[in-house]
């Protein structure tokens, strides 16, 4: 561990990723909490590269920040009105939730301090792609299947819920 | 840079996704904060795997299927949002409250 750098780049990734999180919850723009939120999911699969697990850096930014964020965006376009930059993005209970995350992060962080305070990784970088490939096909080969299922049922209820009303209004002019 | 460290990021990640969901007005809000709360779990996932069983990969294979998962949940999300909106033209929590009256 003599190598500072991958030190610095972690706390200014935390940084980051810290200001960015606080900016998609705190914001009262939602388009621009969205847009935070985008730059959170990068900074977080810079962390995985960190971390040496490229294979899951790459899958961020393609499913999170390529899929996910572009739908949200695009609900986002559909559901806003221009009155929306006026209203109250906080309900009544701000202390509360504030109270109650204060309380989740602290019991986290002392609880973790107690078992993994001086846990060092060995440097290995390998490349982890071929690797997880083989887990997923051969240990992981239920879950997979499993989730491939959830995923159709999924895209099969988004489409449900969103052409039960258009049946009905194309059917009344008849 | 040990373990800890990221743990006592994803730990303040997490909260700060809870505080969202909490207190956001905002469906879409709600759904952004839970992003926020998933993309904690799979920095601690992908930490212990690293620092812990450098040579399994069990974790980072775990944290495809939370990838996956989050999807499918944001697509059922995102859908039920449009079709709230479409009936109650709002987004806002406080107004949804049909079954209530």
């Amino acid at each position: 561990m003599s190598n500072p750098m991958p030190t610095i780049v972690f706390y200014g990734f935390s940084a980051a990723l810290i200001a960015l999180s606080l900016i998609t919850v705190l914001s009262k723009n939602v388009f621009r909490s969205a847009l935070a939120l985008t730059g959170a999911l990068c900074v977080v699969a810079g962390l995985f590269a960190l971390m040496s697990a490229d294979f899951l850096a790459a899958a961020q930014l393609l499913i999170y920040v390529g899929g996910i964020m572009i739908i949200m965006l695009f609900v986002l376009m559909f559901s806003q009105s221009p009155l929306d930059k006026l209203q109250r993005q906080i309900n009544e209970q701000g202390w509360l939730g504030a109270l109650a995350a204060a309380a989740i992060a602290a019991t986290l962080i002392l609880r973790f301090r107690d078992a993994f305070r001086s846990v060092q990784a060995e440097v290995t970088a390998q490349a982890t792609t071929s690797s997880i490939g083989r887990l997923l096909l051969n240990e992981m080969i239920v879950p997979f299947e499993v989730v491939s299922l959830v995923l159709l049922a999924a895209l099969v209820g988004a489409v449900l819920f969103l052409q039960g009303r258009d049946e009905n209004a194309g059917k009344d002019p008849r | 840079m040990t373990l800890y460290h990221f743990l006592v990021l994803s730990a303040i990640l997490f909260s700060i996704g809870v505080f969202g969901a909490l207190t956001r007005r905002n469906l879409l809000g709600i759904l952004m904060s839970i992003e926020l709360m998933f993309n904690a779990a799979n920095i601690n996932l992908v930490a212990f795997g690293h620092y812990l069983h450098p040579q399994s990969f069990q974790g980072q294979g775990f944290v495809v299927f939370v990838i996956t998962i989050a999807a499918a949940e944001a697509v059922v999300g995102l859908s039920l949002v449009l079709a709230i909106y479409r009936n109650i033209k709002s987004v806002y929590t406080e107004k949804l409250n049909l079954l209530h009256d």
